[in-house]
C-alpha cells in the first residue's frame, strides 16, 4: 500500500492508488458541477447584463410617450406598452375561468380515468408549440375577418390555459379532504364548499399558478405574428383592430439596420424582462406563502 | 338552542327533497362544459391544421418529409431541409444542455450550501423567464457576430477537418441557432432534475456512502439510478421545447433552402420556415405546405410531449411501490 | 431576517416595481393621448406588404391625414404578405412590387392592380476601406447568387474593377427569406440576363436561392449587410442610403455602369408605350439601349392591390388617387420618381373599377 503523504492516517481515502483516483474523479465532478452553475449563471448575466447595458441609456420620457416611428424617424413603444397590457388582460379573462373550471372539474367531480384523460388533455395542449396556435388561430379566425387584440389574447389564452388549469388542478389535491367534509358534513352544498371553502385556500397556488403563466405569454411572440402584427403607429386601445404589442416590436427592431431602433430594441427587451422578472418574483413569494399554509 | 332562523340543512325546494340541488347541477355543468371545451380545443387545433394542409398532403404524399425541396417558381416543397434543420439543432442543444442541467441540478441539491443554493436557483430560473425573442434579439446583435469571428474560426482550428466544421464562419446558421435552443432548455431540465435530486430518499445516499463509497460514486449509482426515469423525462420535455421554438431560431438560423453538411452554414426549421414564409405565401399550394410543415412540427412535438409523460407515470407507478 | 420579514421585504420591492411599471404605463397612455393625432379620422384604412415602398407610404401617412383626415396604418411585411392579405381580405389593401399572376387574380377574386410608386432596387454591400465604388454587371450578379463566383476578388469582378484593390474576402449573397417583390425584380432582371440562372432558379416573390443567407424584409437584408463583411443584397434605394451603405452601379445595356438616382429610373421607363392598358408592359428591369445611357437596369414599378368590391371604396379611391397625383412628389427625396403620365392614366383606369358594395 502505498502512501499519499497526506496527514491523516485513519482518512481511508488515501490510503491507496484506487482511493486516490475515486477522490481526484470526486474532486472533479464536483468541479464540473461548479463550473456549470457558473456557466449557467455567466450567460444569464452575460444576456440580462447586455439588455441593461444597452437599454438603460434609451428609457426616456419620449420613449415611453411615444408612438413606433414610422420610416426614419424616431419614437418609443407608448402604444406597444399599451397594447400588451390590454391583450395580455384580456388573455387572463378568457382563460382563467376556464382553466380554474377544468381543474374544478378534474379534482371535484372527475373520477380517476377521466381525470388521467383530461390530464393528458392538458398535457398535449401544453406541449402544442406557440407557432402552431398562430397559425391555428390565423386560420381559424382572423382569415376574412382581419387582424385583432382580440384574436391575439385569444391565442395567448390558448397558451394560458393548459398551465393555469395543471397548477390549479395541483393545489386542489393538496387541500385536505377534512376540510370538505367538514364543509359538507355543515350542509352546505358541493358547489358552495368548492367556492368558499377549496377555492380560497388554494388560491394561494392558483395564483402562482396564473403569474406564471402570465409571466410566460407576456414575452411569446409567435402567435401574435400571426393575429396582431399590423397595427397603425398610433396609441389605440381599440381591441377590435390589431394592436402593437412589446414583443413583436422587439422582433421587428431586432432585424433592423437601424442602431436607433436597435437601441429602442433592447429598451424595450429591459421593459419586457423587466415585467416579467416581477411577476417571477411575486409567484415566488406567494408560492412560498402557499406551501407554508398548506403544510407542505 | 340556536335560533338560527335558517336551516342549511332542510330540503329547500321540490327538486332538493328528491335529491337533486340545482346550484350542483348547475356548477357540475358548467365545470364539465369546461373541460369538453378544453378537450374540443385540442381537437380542433389538430383539425384545422391539418384540414388547412389537406392541398399540400394530398399532392405530396408522406413523402413530403423525407423531400429536400422548396421552390415557388416551381411549385415544389419538401419538408427535408427543415426536419433536418430542427432535428440538428434540438439534438445538439440535448446534447450540450443534458449534461449542464444536470450537472447544475446536482450543484444545487449537493454540493452547494444552502445559502449559496438558493440565489443561484433563483437565477437558473430567471433564465427561463427571458422570453425568447429576447434572446433572439441578442442572437442577432451580440451572440451571432461573436460566434461568427471568434467561435467558429476558433472550432475550424481544431476540428476544421470535419465537415461539420468546415466552410465558412457565419453569424447565421445551425450552430448559433442550437447553442441559443441550448440556453432555453437548460432552466426547463436542470429545474426538474433538481426536484428529482432533492427527492431521492437520502437514507439510500447515506447508506451507499455508509459502504465506503465517495460522493460522486454515491450519486452515480443511486441517485442517477433512482432518479435516471424523471432524467429522461426532462431531457425528453427540454426537447419538445426545443422543437417547438421558432422565433429565437428564426432570427440566428439563416434561413436557408438546402441542406448544408457544415454546422456553421445557413439553415432552417420547421418552426422558423413557418414564421418566415406563412403569411406571404405566393400560391395555395405555399400555403398549404406551410401548413404541413407545422402538422409535422405538431405531431413531432406530440410524440415527445406523449413519450415524456409516459415515462413520468410509469416513473410514478414504479415509484409508489417503494 | 426571518423567513416572513425576507418575504415581506421581497413583496414590498415586487409591489415597488410592479407600481413603477403600471405607472410607466399610465404615463403612456396619458401622454401619448396629449400628444395623438389631430382632426380624428373620417376613416381608417389597414394595408400590408411590401417594405420596398414603405419608405414613401411612411411619408404619406401623416400628409393623407392632414388632407382629408384618413387615417392609415401599415405594416411592411412583404410584397408576398400583401397579395395575400388582400386575398384573404384581412386588410383593405395590400401592397406589392410583384404584380399578380393570373392564378393569383383568380384566387383574390376582383382586385386590380394599380401601379402607385416607381423606383429602383439597389445593391448594397459591405467592404470597409476600399478605394473606390464597385461596378458589377447582370451576369456577374447572377453568378453570386448561383454561387459560382465567391469571393471579391474573383476575375470576372476584377474585370469590370480595374482600378479596385479587391480583398479575397469572401461573398455573402444575403436574400429575402419572406416573401418579396424586391425579390421579383431582381429575380426577373437576373433571368433577363442570365439564361443559367432564369433555369435554375426563376422569377418569383419567392425563389430557391441556391446560396447564401436568409433574412427578414427590407430591413433586415440591410441589417445583414451591414453587419457581416463581404455581404451584399439587392434592397430599395432608399434603404441603402438610410443605412449609408454603399451600392454598386450596375452595367446596362448601353455599356455605362448606372446608379439608381432619379435620372437612371426616368431613362429606365422611357421606352414605355403611350398608351400603357396592361401590367405585362410595365416591366422595366434590362432596359433597352434605345433608353437612354444612364437607364438603371433593375428599376421597378410597385402596385397597390384593391378589392373591387369593397365597404370602403371610396376612401380607398380617394386615398390611392392622392398617392397617384399629389403624393408622388414626396417621393423624390427617397429616390422614388413620379409617375409617367402614360402610367397616370392606367392607374385612374383601373381605379374606377372600384367601385364597392353597391
Amino acid at each position: 500500500m502505498t502512501t499519499m503523504g497526506d496527514d491523516d492516517r485513519y482518512d481511508i481515502t488515501v490510503r491507496s492508488a484506487g482511493l486516490r483516483r475515486r477522490r481526484i474523479t470526486e474532486k472533479s465532478f464536483a468541479g464540473l458541477a461548479v463550473a456549470s452553475a457558473v456557466i449557467a449563471v455567466g450567460i444569464l448575466g452575460l444576456v440580462l447584463g447586455t439588455v441593461v447595458h444597452k437599454g438603460l441609456s434609451q428609457l426616456s420620457l419620449d420613449f415611453f410617450t411615444k408612438a413606433r416611428p414610422l420610416f426614419g424617424q424616431s419614437g418609443g413603444i407608448a402604444d406597444a406598452l399599451v397594447g400588451s397590457v390590454l391583450i395580455v388582460g384580456m388573455a387572463m379573462l378568457m382563460a382563467i375561468p376556464v382553466s380554474i373550471l377544468v381543474a374544478i372539474f378534474m379534482s371535484e367531480y372527475a373520477g380517476p380515468r377521466l381525470s388521467v384523460a383530461l390530464r393528458v388533455v392538458l398535457d398535449v395542449l401544453n406541449g402544442v408549440p406557440a407557432i402552431v396556435v398562430g397559425i391555428f388561430v390565423f386560420g381559424l379566425l382572423v382569415v376574412g375577418r382581419g387582424q385583432s387584440a382580440i384574436f391575439g389574447a385569444f391565442s395567448l389564452a390558448v397558451l394560458m390555459l393548459p398551465m393555469v388549469a395543471r397548477a390549479t388542478q395541483e393545489v386542489l389535491e393538496i387541500v385536505p379532504r377534512s376540510l370538505r367534509e367538514a364543509s359538507l358534513a355543515l350542509g352546505v352544498t358541493r358547489w358552495r364548499t368548492t367556492l368558499s371553502v377549496v377555492l380560497p385556500t388554494a388560491i394561494g397556488g392558483i395564483l402562482t399558478g396564473v403569474v406564471i403563466a402570465v409571466a410566460r405569454v407576456a414575452g411569446e411572440t409567435a402567435p401574435l405574428l400571426f393575429t396582431s402584427s399590423i397595427a397603425a403607429n398610433a396609441i389605440s386601445t381599440d381591441v377590435t383592430h390589431a394592436l402593437p404589442t412589446l414583443p413583436v416590436t422587439i422582433f421587428v427592431f431586432s432585424e433592423s439596420p437601424d442602431p436607433g431602433e436597435q437601441a429602442a430594441g433592447w429598451a424595450a427587451a429591459l421593459v419586457l424582462i423587466a415585467f416579467v422578472l416581477v411577476l417571477n418574483v411575486v409567484a415566488k413569494v406567494v408560492a412560498g406563502r402557499t406551501q407554508r399554509r398548506l403544510g407542505r | 338552542m340556536t335560533s338560527v332562523g335558517y336551516d342549511p340543512a332542510a330540503p329547500g325546494s321540490g327538486l332538493e327533497r328528491r335529491g337533486i340541488r340545482l346550484g350542483d347541477v348547475l356548477f357540475q355543468g358548467v365545470a364539465v362544459a369546461a373541460s369538453v371545451a378544453a378537450t374540443a380545443l385540442l381537437g380542433l387545433i389538430a383539425y384545422q391544421v391539418v384540414s388547412d394542409a389537406w392541398p399540400a398532403i394530398q399532392e405530396f404524399g408522406l413523402a413530403f418529409v423525407w423531400t429536400e425541396a422548396w421552390d415557388p417558381v416551381k411549385d415544389s416543397y419538401g419538408a427535408l431541409t427543415f426536419v433536418y434543420g430542427t432535428v440538428v439543432t434540438s439534438f445538439i442543444a440535448l446534447l450540450l444542455a443534458t449534461p449542464l442541467s444536470i450537472a447544475i441540478a446536482l450543484f444545487l441539491t449537493e454540493i452547494a450550501p444552502r445559502r449559496v443554493a438558493a440565489p443561484i436557483a433563483t437565477m437558473v430560473e430567471l433564465l427561463a423567464a427571458i422570453p425568447s425573442v429576447v434572446l433572439g434579439l441578442w442572437g442577432i446583435l451580440v451572440f451571432g457576430p461573436w460566434v461568427r469571428d471568434t467561435l467558429e474560426p476558433w472550432l475550424q482550428g481544431f476540428l476544421g477537418w470535419i465537415p461539420l466544421f468546415s466552410g465558412e464562419p457565419s453569424q447565421a446558421g445551425m450552430l448559433p441557432a442550437a447553442l441559443v435552443l441550448t440556453i432555453m432548455i437548460i432552466p426547463i431540465t436542470s429545474a426538474i432534475c433538481r426536484e428529482l435530486f432533492a427527492r431521492t430518499p437520502h437514507d439510500l445516499m447515506d447508506g451507499a456512502m455508509a459502504l465506503g463509497s465517495t460522493r460522486w460514486e454515491a450519486i452515480r449509482g443511486v441517485m442517477f439510478a433512482y432518479a435516471a426515469p424523471g432524467i429522461a423525462a426532462a431531457v425528453l420535455l427540454g426537447l419538445g421545447r426545443a422543437f417547438g421554438e421558432a422565433i429565437a431560431v428564426n432570427q440566428v438560423i439563416g434561413g436557408a433552402n438546402s441542406i448544408d453538411i457544415s454546422l456553421f452554414a445557413p439553415a432552417d426549421s420547421l418552426g422558423s420556415r413557418i414564421a418566415a414564409q406563412y403569411q406571404g405565401a405566393t400560391s395555395q399550394l405555399q400555403a398549404s405546405s406551410i401548413l404541413y410543415l407545422g402538422a409535422i412540427l405538431m405531431v413531432i412535438s406530440l410524440v415527445t410531449n406523449v413519450v415524456a409523460q409516459a415515462i413520468v407515470t410509469r416513473f410514478e407507478r414504479s415509484r409508489r411501490a417503494y | 431576517m426571518s423567513h416572513t420579514q425576507r418575504e415581506k421585504k421581497l413583496m414590498k420591492k415586487a409591489l415597488a416595481l410592479t407600481l413603477a411599471l403600471a405607472s410607466v404605463v399610465a404615463i403612456a397612455v396619458v401622454g401619448g393621448r396629449a400628444e395623438a393625432a389631430p382632426a380624428r379620422a373620417t376613416g381608417t384604412l389597414v394595408g400590408t406588404g411590401s417594405t420596398f415602398v414603405f419608405p414613401l407610404v411612411s411619408k404619406w401617412i401623416p400628409e393623407v391625414a392632414k388632407a382629408y383626415g384618413t387615417d392609415i396604418t401599415y405594416s411592411p411585411t412583404g410584397s408576398g404578405a400583401g397579395i395575400a392579405g388582400v386575398t384573404a381580405r384581412t386588410v383593405d389593401f395590400g401592397a406589392s412590387d410583384a404584380p399578380l399572376s393570373a392564378q393569383q387574380l383568380a384566387d383574390c377574386k376582383g382586385c386590380v392592380v394599380i401601379p402607385w410608386a416607381l423606383a429602383a432596387v439597389s445593391i448594397p454591400y459591405n467592404l470597409p476601406g476600399l478605394n473606390g465604388r464597385v461596378h458589377l454587371n447582370g451576369q456577374t450578379l447572377a453568378n453570386i447568387y448561383l454561387g459560382s463566383i465567391t469571393s471579391w476578388n474573383d476575375p470576372a469582378i476584377k474585370k469590370l474593377n480595374p482600378k479596385l484593390d479587391l480583398p479575397d474576402t469572401k461573398i455573402t449573397p444575403v436574400y429575402r427569406s419572406d416573401s418579396s417583390g424586391t425579390t421579383f425584380a431582381y429575380t426577373a432582371y437576373l433571368s433577363a440576363v442570365s439564361q443559367q440562372f432564369s433555369r435554375r432558379v426563376g422569377t418569383n416573390t419567392s425563389v430557391n436561392f441556391p446560396t447564401g443567407v436568409g433574412a427578414r424584409g427590407s430591413s433586415g437584408v440591410a441589417g445583414v449587410v451591414k453587419n457581416t463583411p463581404g455581404a451584399l443584397t439587392y434592397v430599395d434605394a432608399a434603404y441603402s442610403i438610410q443605412n449609408k451603405l454603399q451600392f454598386a452601379t450596375i452595367q446596362n445595356r448601353a455599356g455605362r455602369f448606372t446608379t439608381p438616382g432619379i435620372r437612371g429610373i426616368t431613362q429606365a421607363v422611357s421606352q414605355l408605350p403611350k398608351n400603357v392598358t396592361s401590367l405585362s408592359q410595365l416591366k422595366i428591369v434590362d432596359p433597352p439601349k434605345a433608353a437612354g445611357p444612364l437607364a438603371y437596369p433593375i428599376s421597378t414599378f410597385t402596385y397597390v392591390i384593391l378589392p373591387t368590391n369593397s365597404a370602403k371604396a371610396a376612401e380607398l379611391r380617394k386615398f390611392v388617387y392622392w398617392t397617384v397625383t399629389q403624393g408622388q412628389k414626396f417621393g423624390l427625396p427617397l429616390f422614388f420618381v413620379p409617375l409617367p403620365t402614360s402610367v397616370k392614366a392606367f392607374a385612374y383606369r383601373e381605379l374606377a373599377k372600384v367601385k364597392g358594395a353597391a
